[in-house]
């Protein structure tokens, strides 16, 4: 098993969740669930939004990822997803940095998702 | 017990849940809606339940702005707290949404004690619009009572007297003062056999058109209704209102309540009632104001006046109208008059000059 990169998945983000919910951790693991379940959908509205050029329809998909993603600690993935964010706002999103962030966004996802699930692991029971 | 109902308004569905859970942590009940147009739905449903709303500002459907803008106009709805959570680097459209009437905002990720401490703002000025709204409510209700109250207490006083105790000499009046009034008594003769022999529905039925007729009277002359008792009706004139035709007045009203008895008298008569009118007018000075006990006070009139115009009714002959000399004199080119001698009436030391009223004289 790889060594947790807090760069892909903060795992002291979790802990403040956590403890923000009076330490409720099977609260937490639900919720990575759901961020894991619905992450998808908001990737393929941002690829679907990169293809047809749709800076407009960008904003939303990349505004939500951007912010769940944040919640459960994927910092790069969040990142990402806030850089495409802006390009959309912007209205120009025919730039290298676009078409790279638009790029990297599937991989940074699949790495944080391996991240989340080892932390689930972890967790359980 | 819940420290309140919180409405989560997000398209997140991972936001929506932390959200949640850390009001439900705090103590609050929440209820979620993933856009704008959906929280109003819910808002509108609870108006009354819901005590602050989590806004998330970009969504579909209906964004933050709108929802806000929506809120604000809709009475029922508007004065429900609004936390606006959004990320750090969007500072500017917090501050449009404080503009458009938000009450705060939460910036993501959400920090326990901030949004503790900010929900505990919100919730403390719902709870003080909820008590001022309870307390503007418990007012009108009060008024509405008190009004309620006010009228159905002029039932029972005569107006003269239920103006008074609005007004601001009133106060003053009803402490106690000496003023001339002119009394007027009406009772019934032969209403004690009537009484015992009547069944309860007669006796109230006559009793009631009876007093129905003097009160009409009453009130068309502006005198001041002492008080009933039974057949007995003691009213006055010049008080607590001043009128300086007093005298005049009481013979105005005595002369239409005697017409007016008479289609009733004949009614009773056929029904085998023998009931005929008398009254007496007496002038003169009484000790007027508050009589009673804390409970249950009336206006009412002391003097020899009163006690001479009730003696003098009780010597009338059936549709006599008996005044004193006094009285006589002060109405004297109104009234045609007959002489009935000098009355000896009962608890006064000398016999009393009385005069019958016929009519007004024809002008």
């Amino acid at each position: 098993m790889p060594e947790p990169d807090p760069r892909i998945v903060d795992s002291g983000v979790l802990d403040e969740l956590a403890a923000s919910v009076g330490g409720d951790t099977g609260f937490v693991a639900e919720l990575i669930g759901t961020y894991l379940d619905d992450a998808p959908v908001h990737l393929a509205d941002i690829a679907a939004a990169g293809q047809s050029g749709d800076a407009a329809a960008l904003v939303r998909p990349a505004h939500t990822l951007k912010s769940s993603s944040a919640t459960v600690g994927a910092m790069q993935l969040s990142g990402r997803a806030r850089s495409l964010e802006m390009a959309g706002r912007s209205g120009e999103i025919g730039g290298q940095q676009t078409a790279g962030d638009l790029e990297a966004i599937g991989q940074d996802f699949a790495a944080a998702e391996a991240e989340l699930r080892a932390w689930l692991e972890d967790h359980a029971g | 017990m819940s420290a309140g109902i919180a409405l989560v308004v997000d398209d997140s569905r991972v936001n929506r849940l932390v959200l949640a859970k850390q009001l439900e942590t705090l103590g609050l009940d929440v209820l979620e809606a993933e856009n704008g147009l959906d929280a109003l739905e819910r808002l509108r449903a609870h108006p009354t339940e819901i005590d602050v709303v989590l806004l998330d500002v970009l969504m579909p459907e209906l964004d933050g702005y709108e929802t806000l803008a929506a809120m604000k106009q809709d009475d029922v709805i508007r004065h429900i707290p609004v936390i606006v959570v959004s990320a750090v680097e969007e500072l500017a459209s917090v501050v449009r949404c404080i503009e458009l009437g938000a009450t705060d905002y939460l910036t993501k990720p959400i920090e326990p004690r901030i949004l503790r401490a900010r929900i505990n703002a919100s919730l403390g000025a719902k709870r003080l619009h909820d008590l001022e709204q309870e307390y503007l409510a418990r007012q009108t209700e009060l008024n509405a009572t008190i009004q309620r109250q006010k009228s159905e207490l002029s039932r029972f006083l005569s107006p003269q007297i239920s103006a008074l105790i609005s007004s601001a000499e009133g106060e003053a009046l009803l402490s106690g003062h000496r003023r001339q009034i002119t009394a007027v008594f009406c009772d019934l003769r032969g209403f004690t056999t009537f009484a015992e022999q009547a069944e309860p529905e007669e006796l109230f039925g006559v009793l009631g058109a009876y007093h129905r007729l003097i009160g009409e009277a009453i009130i068309e002359h502006e005198g001041t209704l002492e008080h009933f008792a039974g057949d007995g009706v003691m009213t006055f004139f010049n008080d607590p209102v001043q009128q300086p035709d007093h005298v005049e007045r009481a013979v105005r009203m005595a002369l239409a309540v005697r017409d007016r008895f008479q289609p009733l008298s004949v009614e009773w008569g056929k029904r085998g009632y023998d009931l005929g009118l008398g009254v007496g007018i007496a002038v003169g000075y009484a000790t007027l104001g508050r009589i009673g006990f804390e409970g249950r006070y009336d206006y009412g009139a002391i003097g020899n006046v009163v006690i001479m115009a009730s003696r003098l009714s009780s010597s009338a002959a059936t549709n006599q109208i008996l005044l004193t000399q006094r009285a006589y004199a002060m109405v004297e080119g109104l009234v045609e008059v007959e002489e009935v001698g000098e009355l000896t009436l009962k608890g006064m030391t000398r016999p009393v000059p009385a005069h019958n009223v016929l009519a007004l004289t024809a002008v």
